[in-house]
């Protein structure tokens, strides 16, 4: 599996949704039900599943599937 | 009702300076004690008799001033959340036929307002009025998520006394301010509010998530934090320890048990930084808050819930039926205080019932008490979980899923997770979602198991468990 493709995944456990739902909208504002539950539960599973440990500012910016792109890059995984 | 409280505002709110913050919250707008005292009397214009309301609450002032204006006013509200599933909030409309709701004024499209301020506004529905008993003051679910229709019927001394209790126990004063996070239509939720008002404290009233930096930038203000045991596991994710937060004071917590590693860490934090760590015990038939550990005993009773609050008393009722005060045995746990409410309803005519329990309340708790008098609760009786400090009615989950899939089913778990026990494996896929959308508990505290059958026994209890 690439580590888009187990990003991805996590996405679509917390969420419930088909890969398709994911992209540039889908952030903390249009996704209903994002609280700090299912925010926590991304974080949380994106630590065991890539072995890293997200720093407290990342846990507050982890509000979209960009920026969780983005934040992964800064930990220097390649998506 | 006695003279004396015919002419006593509901939490002395009129003794406050008027010109003190009362709460400030997210929009950035504030309200003083003047204005609440101000708006009451508005209110009272528009609503000139005693009659039922619903609050569809938020943490915003707007929802807060329908609660005091309510409560100053003799009109008595139901509070749920303005965000309760369509089908759980007309299941108690229907059931409980409010003749007011107060409500986000961006939900009122089409009803017909009297009034509106703060963004929230006062619905006429047009439903008959219903003699309700003289001393009630409040209803609340009894459950936060299920919707259940069973409420909890308040005094108004219950509210009263609570807000005192709580006041008496962290010694609030006016120069308290204090992170108002938990929902107000939430029992713990509503003391923190209360008793901060009884106490002429400013109130941070917060509807964010605490994964929100607007809530970061607000905790460095605040000079007390109440929070579940989920609140606590999101505040050391982001590693709160280590930030420098010199106005907190105090770290209370309620709404069920912290893990014993939880507890030492928030201990042991409270210790090193000159700071309390307070875990108290409560429920909602109890207007929340019942018991507290002294804050100098939480390093040596871990996950201990203390002793009875100032103006409460707890006993334990052993195997043989024997109530003791004192001494180290184990039991239900009983309460006896003036916030133990008047009893249940769970229709509209219960709403003119008197006081059911006098007083005292068996908790449905078992605890153990050690030769100190401290309490540690060690299981419970009733059927219901508490998972981030929201109970959720097992009955009342397989209700929802008897109705709605035409299925036998049987419900368990702890404090982590809901277990489903199901025959029909179709099930599997559906119903961490069906939950999830009924009560908002995240599906992945949700487990669905497929067994062969639900065996039961001749009084119709489950025995495969």
């Amino acid at each position: 599996m690439t580590n888009l493709e187990k990003l991805n995944n996590i996405f679509c456990e917390v969420f419930s949704v088909e890969v398709s739902a994911l992209g540039a909208g889908f952030d903390n504002k249009s996704v209903e039900g994002w609280d700090s539950v299912r925010q926590l539960s991304l974080t949380s599973s994106v630590e065991d599943e890539f072995d890293i440990m997200l720093d407290p500012e990342d846990i507050l910016e982890f509000t979209s599937y960009d920026n969780a792109k983005k934040i992964l890059g800064k930990y220097e995984i390649e998506l | 009702m006695t003279i004396d409280n015919l002419s006593k505002v509901f939490l002395d709110l009129d003794k406050k300076p008027k010109g003190k913050v009362a709460a400030i919250d997210d929009s950035g707008r504030s309200v003083t004690y003047g204005d609440i005292c101000d708006f009451a009397q508005e209110f009272a214009k528009q609503l000139p008799q005693r009659s039922l309301i619903f609050i569809l609450s938020e943490n915003c002032i707007g929802s807060l001033l329908g609660y005091t204006a309510a409560l100053s006013n003799r009109i008595v509200p139901l509070i749920i959340s303005a965000s309760t599933e369509e089908s759980l909030y007309n299941h108690l409309y229907e059931l409980y036929q409010p003749e007011y709701l107060w409500m986000p004024q961006v939900k009122a499209k089409g009803k017909v307002v009297v009034f509106s301020a703060w963004d929230y506004c006062l619905v006429k529905t047009g439903n008959q009025h219903i003699p309700m008993y003289d001393e009630l003051s409040l209803l609340l679910p009894t459950s936060g998520s299920t919707g259940s229709p069973k409420l909890v019927r308040h005094s108004y001394r219950n509210i009263e006394a609570n807000a005192d209790n709580v006041r008496r126990l962290f010694k609030l004063d006016g120069s308290e301010k204090a992170m108002a996070i938990l929902p107000m239509h939430y029992t713990m939720g509503l003391s923190v509010i209360a008793s901060h008002l009884l106490a002429g404290s400013t109130l941070l009233l917060s509807g964010r998530s605490l994964l929100d930096k607007g809530f970061w930038a607000t905790l460095k203000e605040a000079t007390s934090f109440t929070g579940v045991p989920y609140s606590y596991e999101i505040l050391t994710k982001m590693r709160f320890t280590r930030m420098d937060l010199p106005n907190l004071k105090v770290i209370t917590q309620g709404g069920g048990k912290l893990t014993e590693a939880m507890w030492n860490t928030l201990a042991q934090y409270a210790h090193d930084r000159g700071k309390q760590f307070v875990a108290t015990y409560g429920q909602s038939e109890c207007t929340a808050r019942m018991a507290y550990l002294p804050p100098e005993l939480a390093l040596q009773k871990v996950c201990s819930i203390g002793i009875a609050e100032p103006g409460g008393q707890l006993s334990i009722v052993d195997d043989n039926g024997n109530e003791t005060f004192e001494g180290e045995t184990q039991g239900e746990m009983v309460y006896r205080g003036e916030n133990v409410t008047l009893g249940y309803a769970t229709c509209r005519e219960d709403l003119i019932k008197g006081d059911e329990n006098h007083g005292m309340m068996h908790t449905g708790d078992l605890a153990r008490r050690d030769a100190d008098g401290c309490y540690f609760i060690i299981g419970r009786l009733k059927r219901f979980l508490k998972i981030y400090g929201l109970r959720i009615g097992l009955d009342e989950v397989e209700r929802m899923i008897k109705t709605e899939y035409k299925t036998d089913c049987y419900c368990k778990g702890d404090d982590e997770k809901l277990i489903v026990l199901v025959i029909d494996s179709r099930l599997q896929e559906v119903l961490p979602n069906f939950i999830e959308e009924k009560t908002h508990l995240f599906h992945q505290r949700i487990e669905v198991q497929v067994v062969k059958e639900i065996l039961r026994n001749e009084a119709g209890k489950v025995i495969n468990q």
